[in-house]
């Protein structure tokens, strides 16, 4: 194995697991299309090794490298994009619901992993790539508007309307649950 | 309820504030996302920042739509693994490093 593979595998593929959580975010749970995401992200990467600076932050660079890549399949595809739903009822806080019985959201913890992850992952794409962007990877509004060519006001009603859906579908499930009456 | 008792985060009950200077609890809970994601213009998320210190509904109200921000950010970024995925990319990294010169 070359010196360049050593390193790489070391610095880079280190972070796979961080990536394919991510790809799977992106892709709404599309098992293949995240895969190949990843492995888009990391030859892409290996490709340019030289030009990674030691000590810098790999996973910050390679998260990167994997957003833009999501995000330049993402504009070929939405060529034409279809019209988005709205819903009304889903776009309230639950919080007037449960506030005299769980004001701090206690429920939340209570709530597997697993079910966050596929909440997040069957939002509507226009809902769930904004989400994904700010709400995991801490991107701020300009920047995402940017990203998406979409004007900074979308972003923010799309990230309004995303949070409230997962919010509600996180409700609905802790009520299923018995977790909240 | 009354209308005083009534939670923000409901956006069709209006509360008005004590002076023109005074954000309502409406647009308080309006922007509670905006604040949060510190994308305010600073004047205006410090009126923001004043009102919900000072408004027994807003306060644990914005505290609520906080718990629920962190929690999607600490659970969504979770990591997953795949075993095909690792096999396929040690496979693939070997083609190409026998491929350079």
């Amino acid at each position: 194995m070359s010196a360049k593979h050593t390193e790489f595998e070391a610095e880079a593929l280190v972070h796979m697991d961080v990536l394919y959580g991510l790809a799977l975010r992106f892709t709404g749970g599309d098992d293949a299309t995240a895969q190949d995401l990843v492995q888009d992200t990391l030859l892409k990467a290996y490709r340019a090794w030289d030009r990674f600076e030691p000590g810098t932050n790999c996973r910050a660079w390679l998260t990167t490298i994997l957003r833009n890549t999501f995000i330049n399949d993402l504009r070929r595809r939405q060529a034409r994009p279809a019209p988005v739903e709205y819903d009304e009822v889903a776009e309230r806080s639950v919080y007037p619901q449960l506030h005299e019985e769980d004001a701090e959201g206690g429920f939340f913890d209570r709530i597997v992993d697993q079910e966050v992850i596929r909440a997040i992952e069957e939002l509507p794409e226009d809902f769930r790539v904004p989400l994904v962007l700010a709400d995991l990877e801490g991107i701020g509004y300009q920047e995402i508007s940017e990203l998406l060519e979409i004007p900074v006001g979308t972003v923010k009603s799309r990230l309004f309307r995303a949070r409230r859906r997962l919010q509600q579908r996180l409700y609905r499930y802790a009520v299923e649950m018995g977790y909240i009456r | 309820m009354t209308h005083d008792e009534q939670p923000p985060g409901d956006v069709a009950s209006p509360e008005r504030g004590g002076t023109a200077d005074e954000l309502s609890c409406e647009e308080a809970a309006r922007n509670v996302f905006e604040y949060l994601d510190g994308e305010l213009p600073p004047d205006y998320s410090e009126k923001v920042h004043r009102h919900v210190e000072m408004c027994r509904r807003c306060y644990p109200y914005f505290n609520f739509e906080r718990a629920f921000l962190d929690y999607v950010h600490d659970r969504g970024m979770r990591p997953a693994r795949s075993a095909e995925l690792e096999e396929r990319l040690n496979r693939l990294l070997k083609e190409v490093e026998d491929r350079e010169p």
